[in-house]
């Protein structure tokens, strides 16, 4: 069991952008699609942008708001199918046999948003990235939990995931659409994670488990039960 | 400005993203690296991918010349010129 204060949050999905439009989707969900859309992310500078995947971008949206105005912090980036585009785009490549472009390649690894952010923001704090399974964002917040416990003052957790290209269709079914959320936890006893049996009647969550946690956050439940696999996760405020 | 520093310009928008930048905004005598544009090393590389694509140029990385050969728009020109295989 871990606990923590969730300080604030922030998430972006196709048309969810502002906390508004994330409080009329958690009153009455409607379905999430895919889209082309992605965030502005007008606040880094041109050079620095032109590079960044949609994947990046929607980190930087989430996370940067959290991060402003407060000391460097550590961060931990957690996505179950990262940079899936750029990968494709690569194997493509591969498979006409034609040479590789250093820019998709440098990017395509799974900590390459992690990089991207100590640089430009530059913030030389630990930073980690995650490859979880559906309850990614439960092994994340253990992992910002010791971060925590171990002394940082503050830890700030991404989930990302973007929209697979159409030829992983067969093997990716759990990206309703391209989203990103950020939690910025302290150290505190608001909230309160455990791992515990599968109960009889648990059932997979219907969306990705970070926007069962918005949802959760705006509306202000007091609970929530996350399953996967053999895996029972209990989120619980506990005032 | 020659079709082919104009098509230089071009390539170098399109190759390293910069949405922001048209072709008379970059100064054929100017540094590209570094200072005057501000390309780093990963758009050195992406650069000279783009240029062998392009031009079926081969490029060495590795030969003293080559930093040369990217120094500006203008050497740039003049080393495709240079290089390109004759069309038939």
């Amino acid at each position: 069991m871990v606990e923590f204060n969730i300080e604030r949050w922030q998430a972006w999905a196709p048309g969810l952008e502002c906390p508004a439009s994330w409080s009329r989707w958690a009153a009455a969900p409607w379905p999430l699609e895919p889209a082309d859309a992605q965030p502005a992310v007008d606040f880094l500078p041109a050079m620095q942008r032109r590079r960044l995947s949609r994947l990046a971008r929607m980190a930087f949206a989430v996370a940067a708001p959290l991060a402003d105005g407060r000391p460097p912090m550590p961060l931990v980036y957690v996505s179950r199918h990262g940079e899936t585009p750029r990968n494709y785009a690569l194997l493509a490549e591969l498979a006409r046999e034609e040479p590789l472009s250093p820019t998709q390649f440098s990017l395509s690894v799974h900590n390459a948003f992690i990089g991207l952010w100590s640089i430009l923001r530059g913030d030389p704090s630990e930073m980690t990235a995650l490859a979880g399974e559906g309850d990614g964002l439960e092994h994340a917040v253990l992992e910002a939990a010791m971060l925590l416990a171990e002394g940082a003052p503050a830890v700030l957790l991404v989930v990302a995931e973007d929209q697979p290209p159409a030829i992983y269709g067969p093997w990716i079914d759990d990206v309703p659409c391209p989203y990103a959320v950020a939690l910025l936890l302290t150290p505190g006893q608001d909230w309160r994670l455990a791992l515990e049996p599968p109960s009889a009647d648990a059932e997979p969550s219907a969306r990705p488990h970070a926007l069962e946690l918005v949802r959760a956050l705006a509306l202000e439940h007091p609970q929530i039960r996350h399953s996967w696999k053999s895996r029972q996760w209990n989120w619980q405020r506990t005032h | 400005m020659s079709r082919l520093q104009l098509e230089i310009k071009q390539l170098i928008i399109d190759a390293l993203g910069l949405e922001d930048i048209a072709p008379e905004d970059i100064v054929a005598d100017e540094p590209l690296f570094g200072d005057g544009l501000g390309l780093d090393s990963v758009d050195a590389l992406e650069l000279g991918l783009a240029i062998q694509k392009r031009f079926g140029i081969r490029i060495d990385a590795e030969a003293k010349d080559t930093r040369k050969h990217f120094a500006n728009v203008d050497s740039l020109t003049a080393f495709v010129e240079a290089n390109r295989p004759a069309v038939a």
